[in-house]
């Protein structure tokens, strides 16, 4: 969370073009959002900075994937809510994801999904933020919110992203 | 003529002759009642006519004897010299015998006085009844009595009625006053005599007729008893084909039974009108005719087959007077013999169709394009077919080369292990070399026991089949199969990487859209949301492209039924070709949280395997049912889906979720039941089967559901 009460989130795609339409996208919606096009900016950025959500590309560039910039996140932030945005992932991708607790969204995506998944997140890490007053030091991830979400269908992203087990 | 023993009523007549009258001698003589009373009763009239003494013998025609019969006043010392022989020719008796005419003989060795000796024969002045009746001249005694002929002693017999006649002769021995005088003088004495012949004639022919009689009777009880004691029926009929005379065996069935019971006299009946119809037909078709008959066993009731012999039976006139039937039980007969036709005509047949069979085994033999071997218990090769024959040779040893023999070694090792080994088969690996190609080959060698009826083997049969070959059709299946899927992957791979390319600037271009939603001038917005739209099927296909089944369709509440409805819908027509009856039951269900196409392509999937499971029919169930939770929160849709088919082997039944896997042969991808896994999987739900080959299989799927 920024000084101005804004979520701080985290987008990470090799493909610059999809790269800033992510960027305008979640900054329309109000968020601060930090872009970064390789895997080596983004694990830099997090070891620097809290963010509130990360948005990852899975494959990044030579061969490094999204895992390694979330790993790094959570070093620093263990509760740091995820997703991995990607276009194909095996089996054994979507089980290790899930087993991380991070979410999985296939590209193309829908807006409506992108955004309502990345308030979900930030809403269920919010939550004991909310209660406690604090920043960041949530417990352990629980399951979805009950609250409705500003936009999107809250339903729909949470199965996309916590529930069902990716398939490919 | 019954006068065995001499006799001798001296006695008598003295008593007799205190009588004072005598009657007539006619009348003395008419007293006899039998034929040998005549000549005591002649003796003492011939002595009432003042001759001293007399006698009478007799010749015997079987012995040709001549013996005296009776004598009066006779010394019995004297009869001796009467007694001689027919053949006795120089005797002066037997010469008068011979001669037929009365004579006087004075000086003879067989007696002292002068003696009258007149010869006597069976004779009559008219016929006697039987010659009568059939109107002939020729009976004896009216021969006798005309002495047409010169009587011949050895020729007594009448040819008419059969009857033996009698000679005989009267002597007399002549007062000595009368020895001089002729015969004539004693006209009296033979008058006397002829009389007594006739009146001996007739007792004669009575006692031949009653002797007849006697024997006929005999005779009669005879052939009843030989009737009676035939086992077979025989009945006499008259013309009229009324029963004159039946025996036992044909009371049996002719004869109405003393206990009698309507349905017997009604079966008597009925055998009397057969067997009167048969006669009139064997009438008229012929005398030697027989005919089948078949009758009702009065007494047992069981029906009987006869075969009727008749044969007429004529009078002494010639004329026929009935028809004697003999019947032949041939019930037992015509049993076996139908029974030996029925069992001649299945030999037949056996035989037709062991020859059908020989020849289609010998057809299957011929085109099983194997070598074949049999051999004897001795595993010595009977019977190979052409391949077989290429491999270990002909019967005939000089043929063989040496790889035959190396075969054939093999061979019999391999043979003689299996006919002594428990198995009643047996497959395993048999090297043989080839003598076309020099090469060993290895065969996959079934062999298989034909027994004899003790049990023991008698022969065995082996069937060699070429693995090398097989083999290599195995191989290339595998290959093909391999080549497939490389094919599948490598496109599923390309369409990935293209989908991949083009997802990454599509997500751009997407994204670019959505920015731009609210800087769009009024009269751009139809071309921006053509842009809009277009862009979003585009990603649909991406989608489509990237996962088999990873597809746009959002995820909502939906009742399964109504989507196992669809399912069946659709495919109602191709389960009825192949005659599967369709069995749903559907129970009220929550609504589960499901992409709809995808779990329709789960249903048809399920349904279209069942339907190939039973190519010849069978029975489709369906069935759907909420199991709720223990939280009253969660809860499962369970559905189950049954068929009657060939059921999954249970070697497979580990592995058919995996890709590529299938039960169809080249029909099915061995894609279906791994995309319904995913599918079901994908939607957190719960896949499981059964099967039992030959019975059927049953999947199951359990879906997740929530109470909202």
């Amino acid at each position: 969370m920024t000084a101005q009460g804004k979520y701080r989130v985290l987008v990470v795609d090799d493909d610059a073009s999809v790269l800033v339409t992510y960027r305008l996208i979640l900054e329309q919606e109000g968020y601060e959002v930090a872009a970064c096009g390789t895997s080596r900016e983004a694990i830099a950025a997090v070891e620097k900075k809290n963010f509130d959500a990360i948005l990852c590309d899975y494959s990044l560039e030579e061969q490094h994937t999204g895992f390694e910039v979330i790993s790094a996140a959570r070093k620093r932030n263990p509760d740091v809510p995820a997703a991995l945005l990607t276009g194909y992932a095996t089996n054994e991708t979507a089980d290790e994801a899930e087993a991380q607790g991070i979410g999985i969204m296939f590209k193309p995506i829908e807006i409506e999904e992108f955004l309502a998944t990345t308030s979900k997140m930030l809403r269920r890490d919010n939550e004991p933020k909310q209660e406690n007053g604090k920043e960041n030091d949530s417990t352990q991830p629980q399951g979805g919110g009950q609250g409705r979400q500003q936009r999107g269908n809250g339903g729909v992203g949470r199965r996309r992203t916590a529930g069902g087990p990716a398939k490919s | 003529m019954a006068t065995a023993e001499v006799r001798f009523p001296e006695e008598r007549i003295n008593g007799r002759r205190a009588s004072a009258e005598r009657r007539p001698a006619i009348l003395r003589l008419l007293e006899a009642e039998r034929s040998e009373e005549i000549f005591p009763l002649l003796l003492e009239e011939i002595l009432a006519l003042g001759y001293p003494r007399a006698l009478a013998v007799d010749v015997n025609f079987d012995t040709g004897d001549i013996t005296p019969a009776a004598a009066l006043k006779w010394p019995r010392q004297q009869l001796e010299k009467f007694s001689t022989a027919l053949w006795v020719s120089e005797h002066q008796l037997v010469g008068v015998l011979h001669s037929t005419q009365p004579a006087i003989l004075n000086k003879t060795t067989i007696h002292n006085r002068p003696i009258y000796v007149h010869p006597i024969y069976y004779s009559n002045r008219s016929l006697c009844w039987e010659a009568d009746r059939i109107r002939t001249g020729s009976c004896l005694a009216v021969q006798n009595f005309r002495k047409e002929k010169r009587i011949r002693l050895e020729e007594q017999v009448c040819p008419t009625c059969d009857m033996r006649a009698y000679a005989a002769a009267v002597i007399v021995e002549l007062p000595k006053q009368s020895a001089a005088q002729g015969i004539v003088e004693h006209a009296e004495l033979a008058e006397l005599i002829e009389l007594a012949n006739r009146y001996l004639s007739r007792l004669f022919k009575v006692e031949h007729y009653y002797n007849r009689m006697r024997d006929m009777e005999i005779t009669i009880a005879q052939m009843g008893t030989v009737m009676q004691s035939m086992a077979d029926p025989v009945i006499l009929t008259d013309t009229q084909h009324r029963v004159i005379m039946q025996n036992k065996a044909a009371e049996r069935f002719f004869k109405v039974p003393d206990e009698m019971t309507e349905g017997l006299v009604r079966a008597v009946e009925l055998n009397n009108l057969l067997f009167s119809a048969a006669l009139s037909s064997m009438l008229v078709s012929g005398t030697d005719a027989h005919r089948d008959l078949t009758l009702v066993d009065a007494i047992e009731g069981e029906e009987m087959l006869f075969e009727a012999v008749s044969a007429p039976t004529y009078g002494p006139d010639g004329i026929q007077i009935g028809t004697v039937t003999v019947m032949r039980d041939v019930t037992d007969l015509r049993r076996a013999d139908q029974e030996l036709r029925a069992n001649y005509d299945k030999l037949r047949e056996a035989e037709e169709v062991v020859r059908q069979d020989r020849d289609r085994l010998n057809l299957i033999i011929e085109n099983v394009g194997d070598p074949i071997v049999v051999c004897d218990s001795e595993s010595k090769i009977v019977l190979v077919d052409p391949l077989a024959q290429e491999l270990f040779g002909t019967s005939a040893e000089t043929a063989r080369d040496t790889a035959q023999f190396q075969n054939l070694t093999r061979l019999n090792t391999y043979v003689g292990s299996f006919t002594y080994s428990f198995a009643e088969r047996e497959t395993a690996p048999l090297k043989l070399i080839s003598p076309s190609l020099k090469q060993e080959i290895e065969y996959d060698a079934r062999s298989g026991k034909i027994f004899d009826e003790r049990g023991e083997v008698a022969y065995t049969v082996t069937v060699l089949r070429d693995l090398t070959a097989l083999r290599k059709v195995e191989q290339l299946k595998v290959e093909r199969r391999m080549l497939e899927i490389e094919k599948f992957a490598a496109t599923g791979r390309l369409a990935a990487t293209i989908a991949h390319e083009v997802n990454n600037p599509m997500e751009a271009i997407k994204n670019a859209i959505y920015l731009l939603a609210g800087a769009v001038p009024e009269n751009a917005v139809p071309v921006y949301n053509i842009l809009k739209s277009e862009t979003e099927r585009v990603a649909r296909i991406v989608r489509q492209m990237l996962g088999l089944y990873r597809n746009t369709e959002q995820v909502k509440p939906v009742n399964v039924n109504t989507i196992i409805e669809d399912t069946l819908l659709l495919l109602n027509r191709q389960l009825q070709r192949v005659n599967v009856e369709i069995k749903t039951d559907l129970r009220t269900l929550p609504d589960a949280v499901i992409a709809a196409d995808q779990m329709r392509q789960v249903f048809s999937n399920l349904v279209i395997n069942a339907k190939d499971a039973m190519s010849k029919g069978g029975k489709l169930i369906i069935r759907s049912r909420h199991i709720p939770g223990r939280d009253d929160l969660h809860g499962w849709v369970r559905i189950l889906i049954a068929d009657t088919g060939t059921g999954i082997p249970p070697e497979m039944s580990r592995t058919i979720f995996e890709p590529f896997v299938t039960t169809k042969g080249e029909k099915g991808t061995g894609l279906g039941l791994w995309i319904v896994r995913g599918i079901i999987q994908n939607h957190a739900g719960k896949l499981s089967v059964r099967s039992k080959l030959g019975q059927g299989t049953v999947f199951r799927i359990d879906l997740p559901v929530m109470k909202l």
